[in-house]
């Protein structure tokens, strides 16, 4: 019999929260974090605020060599392993699969840095592991005691999908029974800023900055850089049920492909997206009239919507203006980066975590600021909407062409 | 600030630990767990504060038993070998470390001290 894969713990840390009804209570509020940036006027963001990732590891003397983004990730793990209540066996064994970025706060690292020389003189002897992408995996191996066949993905915006995804085979092949997936990544400091500012992807529209992020708008100018992180502990049903573990859903199917073309624009016509995402559909043999929501990658750049709407109607097909009485047979369509920001390689994982917490609730969340839809067939959720959608298809599209789709069924297993 | 609270509060922040009581007699390597990863932020953190050029296997004691066959295979006597080659201890400091050797490594504190008494130009 075909193994099947459940999630069995969840941690988040997110600018909405750092728990399911934390994060709820603030969707169900129109309460977000978005703000200008401290040393950019022209820029929004959205933080996290009060984060202390001392909190989580305790003290440690890792911390140090952890980025922000390092430390979003480990502590969304401990999160996850503190709430699933595994034991230290089965950890012990489990694999650890991670998506990260780089560490692009060259500013905050090397304020002094001139003309190539860094005269300064309290950088730490091993400042270098700042900057390796697998020092996170790391530390957290170190503090949880895991010891298993380990990933750290660096495959841009759609890393923690990805590694996720990988996760996911590792235990449907038999290779794993248990596994830690997720990820964690801040780039809104200057370097990062500067570097999206630079590739023209930020949005610099005037206004409120709660206004900025306004994936599949007609009006849309660019994404809004998040931070934060989540974790996930993958089990084997059979695994999760020996040991009572708490079900919170059951990932089913996972597609990955590679566009091969720009570096950083998505194919115009969306080909490889679209296979990623029909991959992922068959793996879980399902049909596309079988998907309730979409959670797309919805970045609120130009390009990615524009490609990331026709590629929804064209394996959905083209909904009807109002969805008709008695529900559609086409999917909902969410944008969780309207309510987090864009958390760069975290947020497929981070979205995750948030779309979970509201099919848990029943309730799916507006797209934020989306006045002029840029497709008038797609079902975009308008406003908060009670239901009990249960099939949801993750999308996240990377620079580099990075195309990833998990299919993910909420709530106990059948 | 004397030479011992200082480095008390750099190793408080290098292993992460609050409140650290610290003695000239404490073992760095035997009671605080310092691993090496630790001792390297130690050697950057003393010669960024003490404007010292640390020579990392003389601050540690690193080098020592290595020093210690040295003096055998040349037949000379050891308390006097390692005398020569660690200028900051005392005679006395010498044979404390050489009857204590079984007990694991034998960096103490005040060793560290000795070190940047002797070299800091502060």
């Amino acid at each position: 019999m075909a193994r099947r894969v459940v999630i069995t713990s969840i941690g988040v840390v997110s600018s909405l929260g750092a728990s399911s009804p934390e994060i709820i209570a603030n969707i169900r509020q129109d309460r977000t974090a978005f703000a200008k940036a401290p040393f950019d006027e022209d820029i929004a963001v959205c933080p996290v605020s009060k984060f202390e990732v001392r909190n989580y590891t305790g003290p440690s003397k890792e911390r140090r060599y952890l980025n922000r983004g390092a430390q979003f990730s480990v502590a969304a793990a401990l999160g996850a392993v503190k709430n699933s209540g595994i034991n230290h066996d089965s950890l012990k064994k489990a694999g650890l699969f991670v998506g990260a970025g780089p560490n692009l706060d060259i500013g905050g690292e090397f304020p002094d840095i001139r003309g190539g020389a860094m005269d300064r003189q309290d950088l730490m002897a091993l400042w270098i592991l700042r900057f390796l992408p697998n020092t996170a995996a790391a530390v957290r191996a170190d503090l949880l005691g895991i010891h298993g066949e380990n990933l750290t993905v660096g495959g841009a915006c759609a890393a923690s999908l990805q590694a996720m995804g990988e996760a996911f085979r590792k235990i449907k092949d038999g290779y794993l029974d248990v596994a830690l997936t997720g990820g964690g990544d801040s780039r809104l400091h200057p370097g990062g800023i500067l570097a999206y500012k630079k590739a023209q992807a930020l949005s610099r529209r005037a206004g409120a900055p709660d206004g900025a992020s306004r994936p599949f708008d007609e009006e849309r100018a660019g994404f809004v850089p998040g931070e934060g992180g989540a974790f996930f502990l993958l089990e084997e049903l059979e695994h999760a049920r020996r040991r009572g573990g708490s079900i919170h859903g059951e990932i089913c199917g996972f597609g990955s492909t590679f566009g091969g073309g720009g570096l950083t624009a998505p194919d115009p016509e969306g080909k490889h997206e679209e296979e990623a995402v029909r991959k992922a559909m068959a793996e879980a043999s399902l049909e596309p009239s079988q998907i309730d929501v979409v959670s797309a990658h919805g970045t609120g750049t130009q390009l990615n919507d524009h490609m990331e709407a026709a590629l929804i109607v064209r394996i959905f097909g083209s909904a009807n203006t109002v969805p008709l009485p008695g529900g559609s047979d086409k999917p909902s369509v969410i944008a969780l980066k309207s309510w987090i920001g864009h958390i760069a390689a975290a947020c497929g994982a981070v979205e995750l975590a948030v779309a979970l917490a509201c099919l848990e609730d029943n309730y799916l969340p507006p797209v934020r600021n989306l006045i002029k839809p840029c497709r008038p067939d797609i079902h975009f959720v308008r406003e908060g909407t009670r239901c009990a959608p249960r099939t949801l298809l993750m999308e996240n599209f990377g620079f580099g062409g990075q195309n990833c789709a998990l299919v993910v069924k909420s709530g106990a297993v059948r | 600030m004397d030479v011992l609270e200082e480095i008390t509060i750099i190793l408080a922040e290098i292993l992460d630990m609050e409140g650290l009581e610290i003695t000239p007699e404490t073992y760095l390597i035997r009671e605080l767990g310092a691993e090496s990863i630790d001792l390297l932020e130690l050697s950057v953190a003393i010669n960024s504060r003490f404007n010292i050029e640390v020579n990392d296997d003389e601050l540690f004691l690193r080098t020592l038993r290595i020093h210690l066959r040295a003096a055998e295979m040349e037949g000379r006597d050891a308390a006097g070998y390692l005398a020569e080659k660690y200028p900051v201890l005392t005679v006395s400091r010498v044979g404390e470390i050489l009857a204590d050797m079984g007990g694991g490594p034998v960096l103490r504190m005040k060793d560290i001290i000795s070190y940047i008494t002797c070299y800091g130009k502060n």
